[in-house]
């Protein structure tokens, strides 16, 4: 790149002080043909600037997200159409038989696994620790509780405050450990500067780590 | 803005779908402009811009947090772009190949905005496809030269250089074209 050209790459990419700049226009509008070329690139650079912004079309984004999720898409068709497919059926009184015993066999089968499963949910509820959660943030308008237990929803458990500028909030856990965060205002995510322990993310931030426990 | 931002993808790459969505529609302008003035093809441009959200998602574990979403959206376009640009490289027909003279308006004809527009376009077609690259994050997306430096992963240097030998590449285009006399 030769000197004139540095000059009104400089001047067009505002490198020089006000000064420097007073200079450079002097030295380039000395010259017809350097003043045309500087000219003509500041035309360019704002034509280019004023093109048309296109936009994407409004069903861009359920496409994108349509695509995401493919295979369960799939999968919940074939389970659809295993269900709801019209079927041809020939009887004859043998395999109504044979039909009658196989649904009572899988009735029962039915009754057994729900009644095993109502035994288990029914102890679920004892097994719960009520954990309160404390947060200092006295400038904040809103603090929300993320973590693994609630998908990292930052709406969901949304902390009361309390004189102090303490935020609190009480949440039921099955005895785990379980990583979280506080939100602040809905945007800054925040660790717990009392928890148990952190761990990396492994994308660069910690996540507060608390321990529920029945002993 | 940005740790807003942050929060959603984090919450993505936990699983979390649908907050996929919020990021898609925040950026899908900015990405389909892109392949648009990159390819100059409205439909090339839709799909490759929806490959870019889709490649995106299935990469955030790979986001890096100390950048912002749009810059590696930028980053993932125009990698799609090139690849498709010499991909085509290959397949057109040498009667296909950009022709100045016919980007040329009739004299007849009245200048409108659309037309203006066309042959912009149609200018951008021409440039090789770095000198376009440039230009188009530079002057039509208005990215400064370390936001284009994280992109296109060239020095800040070398940057202006390539893109003043696109602009002047581009005058010259557009003079040929009679732009700049209008």
């Amino acid at each position: 790149m030769n000197k004139n050209t540095d000059i009104i790459r400089k001047l067009i990419d505002g490198e020089f002080s006000q000064e420097e700049e007073k200079a450079a226009l002097r030295l380039i509008e000395s010259d017809p043909l350097q003043k045309e070329e500087l000219d003509l690139l500041r035309k360019t650079i704002r034509i280019a600037g004023n093109c048309e912004r296109k936009s994407a079309p409004h069903s861009f984004t359920s496409e994108v997200m349509r695509e995401l999720t493919p295979h369960t898409k799939v999968k919940m068709e074939r389970l659809q159409d295993f269900f709801f497919r019209q079927r041809m059926v020939r009887w004859n009184i043998a395999a109504a038989v044979a039909a009658v015993f196989f649904v009572a066999i899988l009735g029962g089968g039915i009754f057994y696994i729900q009644k095993k499963d109502s035994r288990i949910s029914s102890l679920s509820p004892e097994t719960m620790i009520t954990v309160r959660f404390e947060f200092y943030s006295p400038e904040a308008k809103s603090v929300s509780l993320a973590g693994d237990f609630n998908k990292w929803s930052t709406d969901e458990a949304l902390m009361k405050k309390q004189g102090d500028g303490i935020w609190t909030i009480d949440i039921p856990l099955k005895p785990k450990m379980y990583s979280y965060m506080f939100v602040i205002d809905g945007k800054v995510w925040a660790e717990d500067p009392k928890s148990d322990s952190y761990h990396d993310d492994g994308f660069g931030n910690k996540n507060s780590v608390v321990r529920v426990s029945t002993s | 803005m940005q740790q807003e931002e942050h929060a959603l993808i984090k919450q993505c790459a936990e699983g979390i779908a649908d907050t996929y969505a919020i990021l898609v529609e925040r950026h899908k302008d900015m990405v389909y402009n892109v392949a648009y003035r990159m390819l100059g093809d409205a439909d090339l441009a839709q799909d490759l811009a929806q490959e870019s959200f889709i490649s995106a998602y299935n990469n955030l574990k790979n986001f890096r947090y100390d950048s912002k979403f749009s810059t590696w959206l930028y980053s993932i376009v125009i990698n799609k772009c090139r690849d498709n640009l010499r991909s085509r490289q290959h397949h057109v027909p040498l009667d296909e190949s950009p022709d100045i003279a016919s980007s040329v308006a009739n004299p007849e004809e009245e200048a409108s905005g659309k037309q203006i527009m066309d042959k912009i376009q149609s200018a951008l077609n021409m440039l090789p496809e770095d000198y376009r690259e440039v230009i188009v994050l530079k002057h039509i997306e208005g990215l400064d030269y370390r936001e284009m430096e994280a992109v296109l992963n060239v020095s800040v240097n070398a940057l202006k250089v390539k893109t003043h030998r696109g602009r002047e590449m581009l005058k010259r285009l557009l003079k040929e074209m009679g732009v700049l006399d209008e």
